[in-house]
């Protein structure tokens, strides 16, 4: 059986799938997902961008907490594409072993793949990289719920 | 490890508790890691432990230790 897949969201099409709005919702692009298993994009990064100017003046730079919040908004769509999910709101669970390697700067494009590694009744874990130039930039492992799908299953007391 | 030990390390390890919280007392929200979070890891844990996919019911009905033992004697699996 030939596996789903879904190509090129643009950044309007990316909004019918997650909540993340500007000024936090950071992903340009998704070039291709493949539902409950992977997905590929890219995060453009221009001077235009709000932090730079205060991150730092003398040396502008994609701040941590930015970076991770682009790689987990990739992660989103893994599973965000799956039948029931769409435009659900998400949480963070944890975040484990995330690397910075390269200093992101303005003009940088980041490329990101996520793959979901399990997807259990609103639990989501996986990992995701993101790629300057074919370089590894920076890397999360990541815990993802659904709260309103995490609620149809607790317990009634 | 007998199924009885392997339960309760799922218990153990999902809530951080010793052993010896681990009793009739022992149900949802009697502490803060047991949450709708918490409740997801357990049941992942169990499932994945003895190989079991649990109904959504028995999932919602899973409200404490000693109610487990009870839902998993469903799917054969004596604690």
């Amino acid at each position: 059986m030939e596996q789903e897949v879904i190509k090129n969201l643009d950044v309007y099409a990316i909004q019918q799938y997650q909540q993340n709005r500007y000024p936090l919702l950071f992903i340009d692009y998704v070039e291709e997902v493949f539902p409950g298993k992977s997905a590929k994009g890219h995060k453009n990064f221009s001077f235009n961008e709000w932090f730079f100017p205060v991150h730092f003046a003398d040396e502008p730079n994609v701040p941590g907490f930015v970076q991770i919040e682009v790689l987990t908004q990739l992660f989103l769509m893994t599973f965000l594409t799956l039948p029931g999910n769409k435009g659900k709101k998400t949480g963070f669970i944890s975040i484990e072993n995330a690397r910075f390697r390269k200093k992101i700067i303005p003009g940088d494009r980041l490329d990101i793949q996520a793959e979901l590694k399990s997807y259990r009744r609103g639990l989501a874990k996986g990992t995701s990289t993101g790629y300057i130039n074919g370089e590894i930039a920076c890397s999360a492992d990541l815990v993802i719920a659904i709260p309103d799908i995490l609620n149809e299953f607790i317990p009634t007391r | 490890m007998t199924n009885k030990e392997k339960y309760d390390q799922i218990f153990m390890d999902c809530f951080s508790v010793e052993k010896s919280m681990l009793n009739d007392k022992f149900v949802y929200q009697c502490i803060p890691l047991w949450d709708s979070v918490g409740h997801m890891n357990m049941v992942a844990g169990i499932e994945d432990t003895f190989n079991i996919m649990m109904d959504t019911d028995d999932i919602i009905e899973f409200s404490s230790y000693t109610k487990g033992m009870e839902i998993l004697a469903k799917y054969k699996i004596e604690i």
